[in-house]
């Protein structure tokens, strides 16, 4: 039906359109985005009003390969160091061991279910065994709620690098299919690590190699990003044609030029936000056209039972086998395992076996997309929740800063940053002579309804004034902090860090003294800081509870590589019980229970 | 835990007259001398040995302070309400304005615990507050302190 090019344009532009405002409505709505514009594209599509008839699977494949190769260079580009330090173990075998063992259990489900036979079930498994943490942030962030640090890191992280892996699996599976070939173990892992290592490595030197010529280079300010997006997508294609993971190479490329000095990065950065914005509109609205729903309906009993075996037994597997030796407690892993989404990357993998024609290809296409559609619905849906009732939302006593960035031309180690002061912001609390900035950060002007004040004379700050200072990057964090709106945090929401605040210095005798547990005479002295640090034996970041007899310590604030303040939880295992019996299943439970229940055990329940 | 096993009628102070968080916890700590026949000395600083470790000022303009005394007989609440809010280095800055102070003896173990949860989720209520806050009668106060339905115990 697009005789005209004008007309592919117009559709186009519309969709697009479309999308960024029903994402708008949506996001008030608390409806998980991507799941909208798949929709969109659905609704679209031919068997909706919009009777568009898209079927071109290679165009899909190109649209969708370049796409995804942009969201994975800003995911690469905007994953700080330490948040790749912090989960660097843990996600690495979530990518590997991880991808393998949700392949494998979903591969024997489907073989032993539907009798598929075992090339074809891997070739399910591998298809819906890659994670996309896109809309696990969004929505997160649109809640203004923070998640735990550690937790946040390894699901972003993991979603970064674990597509190389699935992409390996499913184009293995379709060469097998092809061939009619069982291919040698050793033939098998002989590819898998030239994948990864030249995949790694070319990632490597392209990405040093851009931060060189960027530096290097005097390019016109707006040729900057454009610079960026043309070697990504150079790194992407290229190394897909030597055989390496062209998606591990432009994330790696990605992360080596988000963490090293270079010019232009905000500019780089902000065009790449819209871009990748883009890129998932584009992707999920094109994947939700290329479905035809009346098709799909003979294969949705077989797609949901994949999408139940994935979610309830696949990914909790996978989930306990790679975390458990990284001392990750329950309910961390509860969170990672229901919070495995689905994005765009199993709709996209299974394009292939309808590009190749291989026998029966449209199955595994619907297959994945009725995976996908589950797990946006179920457990996109729900995200909000899960963290909450496994206390992993920690509220935030801030909003996300309005900060304007500025790159200070040449290798130094400044930034230029502006800030609108928020309102309550802590800067506000402090005359502005006594106002305690971090270390060599600079104010260089103090601007109010457009006049530049006079610091000197300047008795405090108000809101909305405009303050710009000069600062070392890795200070923005703290100055984040000072001149941001403060939030006032929900009393309720607070008990996630347990009923009492404690400083880290208090001693251990001394808490265990108040709260009632045991103290070794020799720890008495020692301070629950250090107790804490000890016994946690990782990294500690805010959240992390640590069981002392009846009662949790809960890290409240970290400063300086120490715990500053800890909080007491005095009933640790009430709230998540209470928190189980509010739901709605429960109840119903309760009330199904209490009327089957026999008159004795009714009379026995009554009494306490 | 029921807030009337820990809190008695004359355990109410409808509106505390202090200016600083010293203040008032010497004052409250007189008050709790009276009530438990201990010296109230060694109330107070318990109590200030407790603020030390870090403000039970909890937010919101609540503070519970608490803690351990050898000799008492069993676990003793009171509670205050301000009619002038102070500064008490609560954790989100703000003053308090109403606190409930809760001593247990050495051995209290779990009930203690299970007292001052009970005391934390009660203040943590906004309507529960705003609700004492709105009156000056200690009877009223004692009533809505003690009434309200234990929704959370286990």
């Amino acid at each position: 039906m697009f005789g005209d090019p004008t007309q592919i344009l117009f559709v186009g532009g519309v969709l697009i359109l479309i999308s960024i405002f029903a994402g708008l409505i949506s996001s008030r709505a608390g409806a998980p985005l991507l799941l909208v514009f798949l929709v969109i594209g659905m609704v679209m599509g031919e068997d909706g009003p919009g009777g568009i008839s898209f079927a071109n699977y290679e165009a899909a494949y190109l649209i969708g390969s370049a796409a995804l190769a942009i969201v994975l260079f800003d995911g690469g580009m905007r994953t700080h160091m330490d948040t790749l330090k912090l989960a660097a173990g843990p996600s690495l075998s979530l990518a590997t061991v991880g991808v393998v063992v949700t392949t494998a259990v979903v591969a024997a489900a489907t073989h032993w279910l539907t009798g598929t036979g075992w090339i074809q079930s891997v070739l399910i498994g591998s298809t819906v065994a890659s994670t996309d943490a896109a809309a696990v942030f969004f929505l997160l962030n649109a809640r203004g709620m923070e998640i735990h640090q550690r937790v946040r890191a390894t699901l972003e992280v993991e979603s970064g690098i674990n597509d190389p892996i699935a992409v390996f699996l499913v184009t293995t599976c379709i060469a097998m299919l092809q061939a009619g070939t069982e291919p040698t173990i050793a033939g098998f892992a002989l590819d898998f690590m030239a994948q990864m290592v030249g995949g790694g490595l070319l990632g490597l030197g392209a990405g040093f190699a851009m931060v060189w010529a960027i530096n290097r280079f005097d390019f016109a300010p707006g040729i900057y990003p454009i610079f960026a997006v043309a070697s990504a997508l150079a790194v992407f294609g290229g190394s897909h044609f030597i055989g390496a993971s062209g998606f591990l190479a432009v994330y790696v490329a990605g992360l080596v030029l988000g963490n090293r000095r270079h010019r232009g990065m905000q500019l780089i950065l902000r065009f790449h936000d819209g871009l990748a914005w883009l890129s998932q509109i584009v992707m999920f609205v094109m994947l939700g056209l290329l479905v035809t729903p009346h098709d799909m309906v003979t294969d949705l009993g077989i797609g949901f039972l994949v999408a139940a075996v994935l979610i309830v037994l696949a990914r909790p597997l996978a989930v306990v086998i790679c975390l458990t030796p990284f001392r990750f407690s329950w309910r961390e892993q509860a969170f990672i395992a229901w919070v495995g989404l689905r994005g765009a990357v199993p709709i996209f993998l299974a394009s292939l076996p309808v590009m190749y024609a291989l026998p029966g290809g449209a199955i595994y296409f619907h297959i994945a997309f009725a995976t996908v559609l589950a797990s946006l619905l179920l457990q996109g849906w729900t995200i909000g929740l899960a963290g909450k009732w496994l206390r992993l939302e920690l509220p935030a006593d801030h909003e996300s800063a309005e900060r304007l960035d500025l790159d200070v031309a040449g290798d130094g180690d400044r930034d230029v940053a502006g800030y609108r002061v928020g309102a309550k912001a802590l800067a506000l609390d402090y005359r502005y002579a006594e106002l305690a900035l971090p270390r060599r950060v600079r104010v260089l002007a103090v601007i109010r309804d457009g006049v530049v004040m006079d610091r000197d004379t300047l008795e405090r700050l108000e809101e909305e004034d405009y303050v710009l200072l000069v600062a070392p990057p890795h200070q923005m964090f703290e100055l984040d902090r000072i001149f941001s709106a403060r939030r006032v945090v929900d009393a309720e929401a607070d008990l996630v860090f347990g009923e009492f605040t404690l400083s880290g210095s208090a001693k251990l005798g001394e808490v265990g003294a108040l709260y009632g547990f045991e103290v070794r005479p020799k720890d008495r002295d020692q301070t629950v800081d250090d107790y804490i640090r000890q016994h946690l034996r990782r990294k500690v970041v805010a959240g992390d509870r640590l069981r002392v007899g009846p009662v949790e310590l809960v890290v409240r604030d970290m400063s300086a590589g120490k715990v500053a303040h800890f909080g007491v939880e005095l009933d640790p295992d009430e709230p998540w019980r209470v928190r189980l019996r509010r739901l709605p299943v429960a109840r119903l439970a309760h009330r199904v229970l209490g009327l089957v229940r026999p008159r004795a055990l009714k009379r026995r329940t009554a009494d306490d | 835990m029921e807030i009337a096993q820990v809190l008695t009628a004359n355990g109410v102070v409808a509106s505390l007259k202090a200016t600083s968080k010293k203040q008032a916890l010497q004052d409250l700590a007189t008050r709790a001398a009276r009530l438990t026949g201990l010296h109230e000395r060694q109330i107070f600083e318990t109590l200030l040995e407790r603020e030390r470790l870090g403000s039970t000022g909890v937010g919101h303009g609540v503070a519970i302070p608490h803690g351990r005394i050898p000799g008492l007989d069993r676990l003793h609440g009171l509670f205050a309400r301000l009619d002038t809010p102070i500064d008490f280095d609560a954790i989100d800055n703000l003053p308090v304005d109403l606190i409930f102070v809760l001593l247990a003896p050495e051995t209290a173990g779990a009930d203690h615990l299970k007292a001052l949860a009970r005391v934390s989720r009660l203040l943590r209520d906004k309507s529960m507050c705003e609700k004492l806050r709105g009156t000056d009668n200690p009877d009223a106060l004692y009533a809505l302190l003690t009434e309200a339905p234990a929704t959370n115990a286990a």
